[in-house]
């Protein structure tokens, strides 16, 4: 052997030591994420089988509540007759909206587009807030103008009702199904649509014969994603379906768990049949998306398809549309705004001489809560972003790069949390760390802990899909320098997915900030987060301090958003 | 260009197209022709010549600015009347270059939805299809999805839905050019078969010239939205009219000549491998015009050491390519092709003697 072949040997044999070194790691990091996402389900699992707390003995009395109290079968009516609603709103105005922007020639599509988007950014609670202001019985601004129209009381529409919270949660989920739908209608294949017609079709069985069929994988993931977020939904239940006495279950896992007499057990037993729901919806979904296999064919040359003429309905539509986009995000804003200077909350008070600046001075300097939540909050969105941004980046490397032994149960894992609803997946955590003296509960690792459970399946699908375009070969040239993978990966992968992982960031954030239903059950005092204050201020019924507390909450929502994007936008091309 | 309406078949008259508005490019200016009924007229161009264009204007699929189309003497397009039959009524067959069959449908589906588009009763359509299918020879595998079927048979179930509602003429856009040489080449022959089974109207737009060759009963060379030649096969490629189609049809060589004597159509002219026989469209030919000569690389021979009547040159380069040898060879500054189906070959810079094949009649061209 001549001394210059040492040089590559030993190199060789030091990559090969911390490869092993790395499998270790990551292995156990990935053991760990598939625990954290497991044992929510086992936990509610085992409390809605318990007496009393997990350990004592078994019973099936919770189970058998759930449809025999009265009340829990009324919200399991309520919840039925709720998700069925919406989702059926959501997926008719979603793939409305979707359809009228990308593949007709109404004006605005665009705008259009970029607006039925919008909802993503506003905390939900925005839009609840909104829509009472709008559309109190009494105090509505839309009750107020028809009583003002006919000259006495009238209340043309009525937030408390099921109809109403059907509207807002439709409204709220729309984004999510335009989001999903909107993409596969921009990029059908033009040549599929032209064999139709010259086949003999004319437009309406072009639509419903290829148009709409070609979409079916999209169609069926965005309606079982839309069921699983409205049955599992909280915030609308527990606001405006409280008020109206509209009980739903996660609204009644919320009381249970938390009014006197509290009753833990049936909550663990509701929360099973949400999960339970949520899960199947979720296996369904993916079975769908992987069948969707066979939808993607040759490519031809891609020329634009068509766009259908409207005719004479171009600009009605376009309005209806664009009043659509504007009642989900810019409409309940504006009426949240104009509330925030109320002196008190009556629109017949929007003159010069009601307003006021006093609700902005009352809730952010002496409101005792503001601060305190505010601080928690980003506290906990900045380190809960970034914790489920790294834990994603060790997952995806783990399933895609190493294909550790673990891989495809890691996989299944991930994906878990989808399937499961926040106030459920708060029982579950509650379950288990009430149990464990002296340790997080009660403090904001505990939220934090829930945070990443909750939203760790979202943030490896945006890591895993970044990782998976770049290529190997990339990876290979450092490795066969000496680089071990934990290097490459921190020198080569992470710059490389810049862009994404800063959407993922973002993302997380985002939600992270808004998120109610899962940190209600696990926050104290002294942990109080911004959302959960709101929570606060609706019991106590002042709207116009209401709107300035949601002000706060998107603001601190919107800026990271406004400032990072530019980094994002910078090189995602 | 002779146009008759009265005519049986297709006719496009006056067709302008132009993209990206005002100034933009033509890509249909001011075409006209006629498409036969039973006979399959090709459409050869490179890309951007506008043959794709003339075909979806046929479809139905764009609209022309400027023209006229008729389809078995009913008028389907006139721009000046503003009447556009949409291209569900016009009642034609389609092959697509990406095949674009519905993955959300089986094989049986995908051939039976232009019979169910027109109403027919859901006995006849099975019928029909099953007839479709046994004659694409894949009878039993109606109720298979298309994604998993290979790329030829891909290609015979667009064919059979194009034909299933035996349609007044079938267009076929690049159909060959996603398979691979040899499926292409089992494809093109499975097609002329087709075709002399049962003829049908047919236009074919492609850029490969083996596939003009083999399928059409008459040539269409495109050039920038325009016609550069119409004729058979044979006589396009004997006697291609401008440079634009001798290179189109693949000859290499195109010499400078000047014209020696003129017989009725028939001329000698003086090229750079000596006197050529030669014939050209054009009739008018003065003794001593320069011109230009489209000569085929299989009509000269080679013969080794400069004897003979042949004019010498020397011998560049001897490429082997199988079946037969090209050889490249320069006469004063003039490099020139020779393809040769003999086994003999001369070495680079080798003295060798070129004359014309006997019998052999070279075209002149008109630019």
């Amino acid at each position: 052997m001549t001394p210059g072949d040492a040089v590559p040997m030993a190199a060789a044999s030091s990559g090969a030591r911390s490869t092993a070194w790395d499998q270790v790691i990551f292995s156990m990091i990935a053991a760990l994420a598939v625990l954290m996402v497991c044992y929510p389900v086992l936990v509610v699992a085992l409390r809605s089988i318990s007496k009393e707390e997990i350990g004592s003995s078994l019973t099936l009395e919770w189970i058998t509540a759930v449809f025999d109290s009265a009340r829990s079968r009324e919200a399991l009516v309520n919840t039925v007759i709720y998700t069925a609603g919406a989702s059926v709103l959501a997926m008719g105005l979603g793939v409305l909206l979707a359809f009228l922007s990308a593949r007709t020639d109404m004006p605005g599509g665009r705008t259009i587009g970029f607006l039925a988007l919008l909802p993503m950014l506003v905390p939900p609670f925005i839009l609840v807030v909104g829509w009472v202001a709008i559309a109190d019985p009494s105090a509505g601004f839309i009750n107020i103008l028809a009583s003002a129209l006919t000259g006495r009381r009238t209340t043309w529409v009525n937030i408390n009702t099921m109809s109403g919270l059907i509207w807002m949660t439709g409204l709220f989920l729309t984004p999510y199904v335009y989001l999903l739908v909107a993409a596969g209608f921009r990029s059908s294949d033009s040549a599929m649509e032209e064999a139709a017609r010259v086949s003999g079709a004319g437009r309406l069985r072009l639509l419903y014969t290829i148009i709409l069929p070609l979409q079916r994988p999209a169609l069926l993931a965005a309606l079982l994603l839309v069921i699983i977020m409205a049955a599992g939904d909280f915030i609308i239940p527990a606001t405006v379906g409280l008020k109206a006495k509209i009980y739903m279950l996660p609204s009644l896992i919320w009381q249970n768990h938390s009014s006197f007499p509290a009753r833990p057990g049936l909550a663990a037993a509701q929360s099973l049949l949400l999960v339970a729901v949520g899960l199947l919806c979720i296996y369904f979904q993916r079975r769908a998306l992987s069948r969707g296999g066979r939808y993607t064919t040759v490519g031809g040359k891609g020329s634009r398809p068509m766009l259908f003429p409207l005719g004479k309905l171009r600009y009605p539509l376009g309005v209806l549309a664009l009043l659509f986009a504007l009642s989900s995000s810019v409409i309940p804003l504006l009426a949240v705004g104009s509330m925030a200077f109320m002196k008190y909350w009556s629109p017949y008070a929007l003159k010069p001489e009601n307003l006021t600046w006093r609700n902005f001075n009352y809730m952010l300097f002496e409101y005792p809560q503001v601060w305190p939540s505010a601080q928690h909050s980003l506290f906990l969105g900045f380190t809960g972003a970034t914790a489920c941004v790294v834990l994603a980046i060790a997952l995806a490397w783990y399933v895609i790069r190493m294909r550790g032994k673990f891989a495809g149960i890691v996989e299944y894992a991930m994906v878990l949390p989808l399937g499961i609803p926040g106030i459920a997946l708060g029982v579950g955590i509650l379950s288990l760390w009430i149990l464990v003296p002296g340790g997080i509960y009660g403090t904001l690792w505990i939220l934090l802990l829930a945070y990443v459970t909750a939203h760790i399946p979202v943030a490896m699908q945006f890591v895993s899909s970044a990782l998976h375009r770049i290529h190997t070969d990339l990876e290979d040239a450092p490795r066969i320098s000496g680089q071990a993978w934990a290097g490459t990966l921190w020198l080569i992968d992470v710059p490389l997915m810049r862009p994404a992982l800063i959407g993922c960031w973002l993302l997380m954030y985002v939600v992270i900030l808004r998120e109610i239903s899962l940190v209600i059950l696990l926050y104290n005092p002294s942990t109080i987060v911004l959302s959960v204050g709101l929570m606060d201020v609706w019991s106590n019924g002042f709207y116009p301090e209401l709107a300035v507390y949601s002000l706060l909450l998107l603001v601190l929502g919107v800026v990271p958003v406004a400032v990072l994007w530019k980094f994002a936008r910078f090189s995602s091309d | 260009m002779k146009f008759s309406e009265d005519a049986s078949g297709l006719s496009v008259w006056g067709l302008i197209k132009s993209y990206g508005g005002e100034g933009g490019v033509r890509a249909l200016d001011n075409f006209s022709l006629d498409f036969p009924a039973g006979q399959c007229t090709v459409l050869l161009g490179p890309s951007g010549c506008g043959k794709t264009t003339v075909l979806r204007s046929i479809a139905g699929l764009i609209a022309p600015d400027e023209g006229r189309i008729t389809i078995d003497r009913s008028v389907v397009f006139d721009a000046s009347a503003g009447s556009d039959v949409p291209p569900e009524k016009r009642r034609l067959g389609m092959v697509f270059q990406s095949y674009a069959l519905w993955p959300h449908l089986s094989v049986a589906e995908n051939i039976a939805y232009p019979l169910l588009s027109a109403g027919m009763p859901k006995t006849e359509v099975a019928r029909r299809t099953n007839a479709m299918l046994a004659w694409i020879g894949l009878t039993g595998m109606g109720s298979r999805y298309v994604h998993e079927l290979s790329g030829g048979q891909q290609q015979r179930i667009s064919l059979a839905r194009a034909m299933v509602a035996k349609p007044r003429a079938i267009l076929f856009d690049e159909p060959l050019s996603n398979l691979d040489a040899r499926l292409r080449e089992r494809m093109r022959l499975e097609l002329l078969a087709l075709r002399q089974q049962a003829p049908f109207t047919s236009i074919y737009v492609t850029h490969d010239q083996l596939e003009a060759m083999t399928l059409a009963d008459r040539v269409v060379v495109m050039r920038a939205g325009k016609i550069e030649q119409v004729g058979s096969p044979e006589e396009v490629y004997k006697r291609p009219r401008t440079r634009f189609s001798a290179d189109f049809v693949g000859i290499p060589n195109l010499l400078d000549a000047t014209v020696r004597s003129i017989t009725g159509s028939d001329l000698i002219v003086e090229t750079a491998v000596g006197a050529l026989a030669a014939r050209s469209w054009r009739t008018d030919w003065t003794s001593g015009a320069r011109c230009t000569v489209a000569a085929r690389p299989t009509l000269l021979m080679v013969q080794p050491g400069d004897a003979g009547e042949g004019r010498s040159g020397r011998v560049i380069r001897s490429v082997f390519q199988g079946a037969s040898t090209i050889e490249l060879i320069e006469f004063d500054g003039t490099e020139v092709a020779i393809e040769s189906l003999g086994e003999e070959r001369h070495a680079p810079g080798s003295i060798v003697a070129v004359k014309p094949a006997l019998g052999a009649v070279f075209a002149v061209l008109d630019d």
